[in-house]
């Protein structure tokens, strides 16, 4: 029994927290005072189906949070209160509530109760407060609005002047719900639907038991029943839609006013929006000629009108984002079963390059038949990688969101103003690599608005507007993705680097840097310019944890600076982690693979070339500089083909900022492999990043060049 | 087909019924005392156990007892698997009766359009 609820529960988090994510995004896109009225039916949506999501499952707390949430975003929705900075801030805080509570109940921990209670107390503080200011403009706006209504011949209109709230609208509402046979197992029950309906006006229910199957056959799971409902009342579509909501997706759901509007006698004061919207449409139109009546209190109809003109616009827009939330089309697949499914294409793509082999060497009447099978099968199989990799692949929007909130919040704190700019996000990459990509980039955004962009007066005074913009981009690059974080700030201050590091004994006093090397400066550790350390940057830490994250990736990261226009930190990363352009090279009897992306070039080395340090250390000379040769055979205690290093080849290879020349026997050939990881399967092994099978079936072993770099010091030292 | 053993549906035998009616899902209930008790919760959670509880009684050619009264929360899972059990008994030209009184049972009936075909005893509704 618990496993099974559990199993609803999970996807009740699932969509309550994507949810969430939507309400905060709309929230963040809020405007103060001049509300788009599309965005807050979105949050109200969302606060009403966690709502729903959770009375269903028993998580009161959160139920009776999100109430109060709802009666507030009501108030707001229906134009009774305005949005201020106060209320979204409330309102953001409200989803970090949120968010935190299903984690809590998630995990089956306790709730923060003070926090709730206390946010709970301010929203219904200030929907009290609301309530008694706004009483007066409250009984003055209906009245308004009738009086206006009045003054025109329009059809709706009966009763002039009419305010009582408890005038009822009756429509009859037609709705046809047939439920997917899994509705239940989406934690979806239509009694708790049809009791909210009951609540909506007078429901009457016709079941169709036509889908139920004999008992013998009948899954206890799926829903077999359909409904036609009839509603009476004072309801509008919407409110029909939003108790269907939590449903959608696992229901055909028809709803269709029986009644045309205006075949009921109305008071306008009652009407619900869409047709008071329609009404005093007509109204404030044939007004236009203007009537004797709203000319003489100009101040009535300029109050009447603008909230009016807000519910047109709502009217509207309200039912695109239900439909489109409908048409998604796509399913939710756990990331294991999509490991597994890459997993399982890898060694296909193993024994097809071990037939393609073999097929290479046949001979007899079908060979030449075989090979053409084959070269269809490698196809097919490259086709089938791909698009298991696509599969992979989210947009990067997915680490985007967070950045609007996470600037204004900063910008709030800091007294600047800050506009963020984001392009590119539809652009995918690695579920892997965006995981990971998410810290180094709050990092760079955060330093961005915290040592980039300038004061608002400091900007003034420089002759640039008072906002700045910080912009993050993405972008596809060749086979490697490059995501960009931009401002138009003061740009790094090199006098002040450089000052800062020759204090530290970074750089000679009479060193003379280019650029770039002052602009690498920031990224070793510990290096901080902040004169005072704050609680967002400064420390110190950062730049070097971001470059060593990006590396992790087999990434790198530029900085191009312009001293009062601006930075831009540029991000390269590979698509995927699962598969490197690798070169495979020869040492002794063994394949080892070097990863493209650490490959400067190969040479063959002259004698002359060639000195010999104290010790064992050989180096050789490229362009003007000495580079390090290791030998990888002695690395790896193989028994090489050749020892003298001009009968070898050099693999020229950078890691961490630093050359090495890796000698090998010989160079294979360039190829994609697929990683197998080291650690899962055996260890972990210094110089060594993974595995992948070759096509003849044996290991070779993918090299990290900066682990070797690494282990060679560490044998030169010992 | 359903891999519970008979006899692990009496969580009403918890609730302190007496044997008589909550004796549910016997192993093999004989012809003529065909009775059952349904458990406090019949969710979609119980919805197996529900399922292979009302099973016994199917082929019971008597006028089998359902014994409603401990039903405290029901969803239209459970009550769907009802209505089904209804609709095979009648189709057989069997009956069904009920044994006690379930506001929770009645009301969600109601709410669902299926009160027609249960025929369910009247009894004070909760308050929805």
């Amino acid at each position: 029994m618990t496993i099974d609820l559990t199993q609803f529960h999970d996807a009740f988090f699932e969509e309550s927290f994507e949810a969430l994510d939507s309400m905060e995004a709309a929230l963040l896109k809020l405007d103060i005072g001049a509300p788009d009225s599309e965005l807050i039916n979105t949050i109200f949506r969302v606060a009403h189906s966690i709502k729903g999501g959770s009375a269903t499952f028993g998580f009161s707390d959160i139920a009776s949070f999100t109430h109060s949430l709802e009666t507030l975003l009501d108030e707001l929705r229906s134009g009774g209160m305005q949005v201020t900075l106060a209320i979204s801030d409330l309102l953001l805080k409200s989803v970090d509530v949120m968010r935190a509570m299903l984690r809590s109940v998630q995990a089956k921990q306790p709730l923060d109760a003070q926090r709730i209670s206390d946010l709970q107390f301010d929203l219904e503080l200030i929907i009290a407060q609301k309530n008694a200011a706004a009483a007066p403009t409250y009984t003055v706006m209906p009245a308004a609005i009738a009086h206006l209504a009045s003054s025109a011949p329009a059809p709706g209109a009966a009763a002039p002047g009419a305010t009582a709230p408890g005038a009822t609208a009756h429509r009859r509402w037609e709705i046809s719900f047939r439920p997917y046979r899994e509705l239940f197992a989406r934690g979806n029950d239509p009694l708790r639907m049809m009791r909210e309906l009951a609540e909506l006006g007078e429901l009457d229910v016709k079941a169709d038991l036509s889908a139920v199957p004999g008992f013998a056959e009948l899954d206890p799971q799926a829903c077999y029943l359909a409904w036609t409902l009839g509603l009476t009342g004072d309801v509008s579509e919407e409110a029909i839609k939003q108790v269907f909501e939590w449903a959608e997706g696992d229901c055909d759901l028809v709803v269709r006013l029986l009644n045309a509007p205006d075949e009921t006698p109305v008071t306008v004061a009652a009407v619900e929006p869409a047709l008071a919207a329609e009404v005093i449409a007509d109204a404030i139109l044939s007004a236009s000629a203007p009537p004797e009546e709203a000319k003489a209190d100009p101040t009535v109809h300029a109050a009447a009108a603008a909230p009016v003109l807000a519910v047109v616009k709502q009217d509207a827009k309200a039912d695109a984002p239900l439909s489109a939330i409908g048409d998604s089309g796509s399913i939710r697949v756990s990331v294991e079963k999509i490991d597994e499914l890459m997993n399982t294409v890898g060694e296909l793509v193993i024994t097809q390059a071990m037939l393609s082999q073999l097929g290479a060497a046949m001979e007899g009447p079908n060979a030449e038949k075989l090979r053409a099978g084959l070269a269809q099968l490698e196809r097919n199989t490259r086709e089938l990688q791909e698009s298991v990799m696509r599969v992979r692949m989210l947009p990067i929007s997915f680490v985007f969101s967070r950045f609007p909130r996470m600037v204004r919040d900063l910008a709030q704190r800091l007294n600047k103003q800050i506009d963020l700019k984001l392009t590119g996000e539809q652009t995918e990459l690695d579920k892997t690599v965006l995981e990971k990509i998410g810290d180094p980039l709050v990092h760079l955004v955060r330093n961005s608005i915290d040592h980039g962009i300038e004061s608002p007066e400091v900007r003034v005074a420089a002759g640039k507007s008072p906002v700045g913009t910080v912009h993050l981009d993405a972008c596809h690059r060749g086979g490697n993705i490059a995501v960009e974080v931009s401002d138009d700030g003061g740009g790094l201050d090199k006098e002040r680097i450089l000052a800062k590091a020759r204090a530290r004994g970074l750089v000679g006093p009479n060193d003379a840097l280019t650029d770039e090397q002052i602009h690498d400066l920031i990224f070793v550790p510990g290096f901080s310019t902040a004169d005072k350390t704050t609680d967002l940057s400064g420390r110190g830490v950062g730049m070097d944890v971001v470059r060593r994250n990006v590396k992790e990736l087999g990434g790198k990261i530029e900085l191009r600076s312009e001293s009062g226009r601006g930075s831009r930190f540029i991000i390269t990363l590979p698509l995927t982690l699962a598969i490197v352009d690798g070169q495979s090279v020869a040492v002794g009897s063994e394949t080892y693979i070097i990863p493209l992306i650490s490959i400067v070039e190969s040479m063959r080395l002259k004698e002359a070339s060639i000195s010999r340090l104290s010790g064992r250390n050989e180096v050789f000379s490229f362009r003007g500089d000495y580079l390090p040769i290791i030998r990888l055979h002695e690395l790896f205690g193989v028994e090489p083909r050749a020892r003298a290093l001009h009968e070898g080849l050099v693999v020229i290879a950078e890691g961490d900022g630093r050359r090495v020349g890796l000698f090998v026997d010989d160079l294979l050939g360039q190829q994609q492999v697929v990683i197998k990881s080291l650690e899962v399967n055996y260890g972990h092994v210094e110089g060594v990043s993974g595995a992948t099978i070759l096509g003849d079936g044996s290991v070779a072993l993918i090299l990290d060049v900066t682990g070797i770099i690494h282990a060679a010091s560490l044998r030169v030292a010992a | 087909m359903n891999k519970r053993k008979p006899g692990t549906a009496p969580r009403t035998t918890r609730r302190g019924r007496p044997a008589r009616n909550t004796q549910p899902a016997g192993p093999e209930p004989k012809a003529g005392s065909g009775a059952f008790a349904l458990a406090a919760e019949c969710t979609v959670a119980d919805a197996s156990s529900l399922k292979s509880g009302l099973a016994k009684l199917l082929a019971d050619t008597d006028p089998v007892t359902v014994d409603i009264s401990c039903v405290q929360r029901i969803d239209t899972a459970g009550l769907q698997l009802i209505a089904a059990f209804m609709l095979a008994r009648e189709s057989q030209g069997r009956q069904v009766q009920w044994k006690g009184a379930a506001p929770a049972i009645v009301t969600a009936a109601r709410l669902l359009g299926l009160s027609t075909l249960l025929k369910l005893p009247a009894a004070a509704e909760t308050a929805p």
